[in-house]
């Protein structure tokens, strides 16, 4: 197969990106891979990253000026890399990562696991209706219908609050 | 406990082996790719003081190991045998490990996240792993308190990693889909529902011994509960797939293949380590099959029979004398 690119030399650098859940594939030959920033000891998804990143680069002019206090890292390092630099750049940059993060994960909000000393706050937040519509459906696949409806009534609940 | 490659075959079929690894971070320092060779240290200094001054009698099980002072030859071989990430490998200098005995726990300081905590069990247990690895995530949160934040969950330096920082993986050996070429197909699938089917030593890495891992992708918006429910249910379905199709294999071409297979692992005299594998592979598929009856623990030979295993056996010995020591090695343990 030719590289996509240049139609020259050989594609050796396979590319498949998922944006919006729509899959492209990109056949392309290592200079034309280099050249879009898909190296080959980048593994996929790094490069899978820095292009859906690709964007921000050349709009986000602004927030360039703008330095993680921690690790001095800017927004561009990161869509750059596809890597935060430090934990506290994740509050520095919020607002720019949550687009992408959006794209990545198809959520900003994360549920799961919450450590000890987290505060009290998180774990009341995690009783979102989405959340309580996972665990309904779980219960009744595994036919807990008591347990079921105890979540039912807390859904009712939280979506009557919702529509106040 | 024992080493997820000595498990028997009847337990550990189609799936190998499962894999937990949660990544978790320390608050105000950069991430280890950016950090100085003294905040390396130090992140490790505190570390091992959290292992060494706990005195539970878990923790007095794990062994705390700087990676500076283990030999290259071992450090890979920790590699082929599943004990580290293949990206570990590289500058030891300010990384270490802490390990249980049989390696099932293994605890990286130092590679993409400061703490990669990894659990690695035979066969199919995603629970069990998930378990452990969560029991020391707390034991050691309570005393490093991991950079949480309560949208974005556990931070990691990848974002892909954010949230719950959990990868679970299983090992599958998919040997009639992978003749089939269904696999192919079937990744394509699985890839677009936020699930990964990759080779046996992960990102990048390629198929050997028709052994593949396939891993949740998502980590944010998802439980860690829900991504391991969703994962036993792709696995459960790539399996039955895998079963059907084992059960339409003529039985004379396929007791031909498996013995043919054991004929050259009895008798050869120079094995390469692809050969091996793929050999292996044949092996287990036999006794999956009800073709081969033995007590050969296909997965432990597999592993014992990687160059840099090999070497730490055998001394440093040249990719020749590898082949031929392999050689001699499995025909020991088939006759």
């Amino acid at each position: 197969m030719k590289c996509e690119k240049c139609g020259i030399n050989e594609a050796t650098t396979h590319i498949r990106s998922i944006t919006n859940g729509v899959i492209r594939e990109y056949n392309l030959c290592s200079g034309c891979a280099m050249e879009k920033g898909y190296t080959s000891n980048h593994n996929s998804l790094t490069g899978m990253l820095s292009s859906l990143f690709g964007e921000f680069l050349t709009t986000s002019a602004s927030v360039d000026t703008k330095k993680c206090p921690v690790c001095s890292a800017t927004f561009n390092d990161i869509a750059k890399s596809g890597k935060a630099g430090c934990t506290e750049c994740y509050s520095t940059f919020r607002e720019e990562l949550l687009p992408y993060l959006k794209r990545v994960h198809g959520s900003t909000k994360h549920i799961g696991h919450v450590p000890n000393n987290a505060p009290i706050m998180v774990v009341k937040q995690q009783d979102t209706v989405d959340s309580l519509r996972m665990e309904l459906n779980r219960l009744v696949r595994e036919e807990k219908y008591e347990e079921a409806a105890i979540i039912r009534d807390k859904i009712k609940k939280l979506e009557g609050k919702e529509n106040e | 406990m024992s080493s997820w490659y000595m498990k028997p075959n009847s337990e550990a079929d189609i799936v190998t082996s499962t894999r937990i690894r949660l990544a978790r971070n320390i608050k105000g320092i950069p991430f280890p790719s950016g950090m100085t060779d003294e905040q390396k240290k130090e992140l490790k200094e505190k570390i091992k003081a959290v292992i060494t001054e706990s005195n539970t009698p878990f923790s007095k099980k794990l062994k705390y190991i700087d990676m500076a002072n283990v030999p290259e030859i071992e450090i890979k071989a920790m590699v082929e045998r599943h004990t580290i990430s293949p990206e570990f490998v590289i500058n030891p200098q300010g990384k270490a490990i802490i390990l249980s005995e049989d390696e099932s726990i293994s605890i990286m300081i130092g590679e993409e996240d400061h703490i990669r905590i990894q659990v690695i069990l035979g066969g199919l247990c995603l629970e069990e792993a998930y378990d452990i690895a969560s029991n020391i995530d707390d034991m050691l949160h309570s005393a490093l308190h991991f950079a949480f934040d309560s949208n974005l969950g556990y931070l990691t330096e990848c974002p892909t990693n954010l949230g719950t920082g959990l990868r679970a993986s299983l090992m599958l050996h998919l040997p009639a889909l992978e003749g089939s070429g269904e696999i192919r197909s079937l990744s394509d699938t699985v890839n677009k529902i936020g699930f990964t089917v990759r080779g046996i030593y992960g990102e990048g890495s390629k198929s050997l011994a028709s052994l593949y891992q396939v891993s949740n992708q998502v980590t944010l918006g998802l439980s860690e509960k829900n991504a391991i429910e969703n994962l036993k249910i792709i696995a459960t379905q790539l399996i039955e797939k895998e079963k059907a199709l084992r059960e339409s294999f003529e039985k004379l071409k396929l007791e031909d293949t498996v013995y043919r297979a054991l004929g050259t692992l009895k008798y050869s005299r120079v094995l390469s380590s692809n050969e091996m594998m793929n050999l292996i592979s044949r092996i287990k598929l036999g006794i999956s099959m009800g073709i081969l009856s033995t007590d050969i623990l296909p997965m432990k030979l597999f592993v014992e029979n990687q160059p840099y295993m090999l070497m730490k056996k055998h001394g440093e010995i040249s990719p020749q004398e590898r082949d031929s020591y392999r050689a001699s090695d499995i025909r020991e343990a088939f006759n």
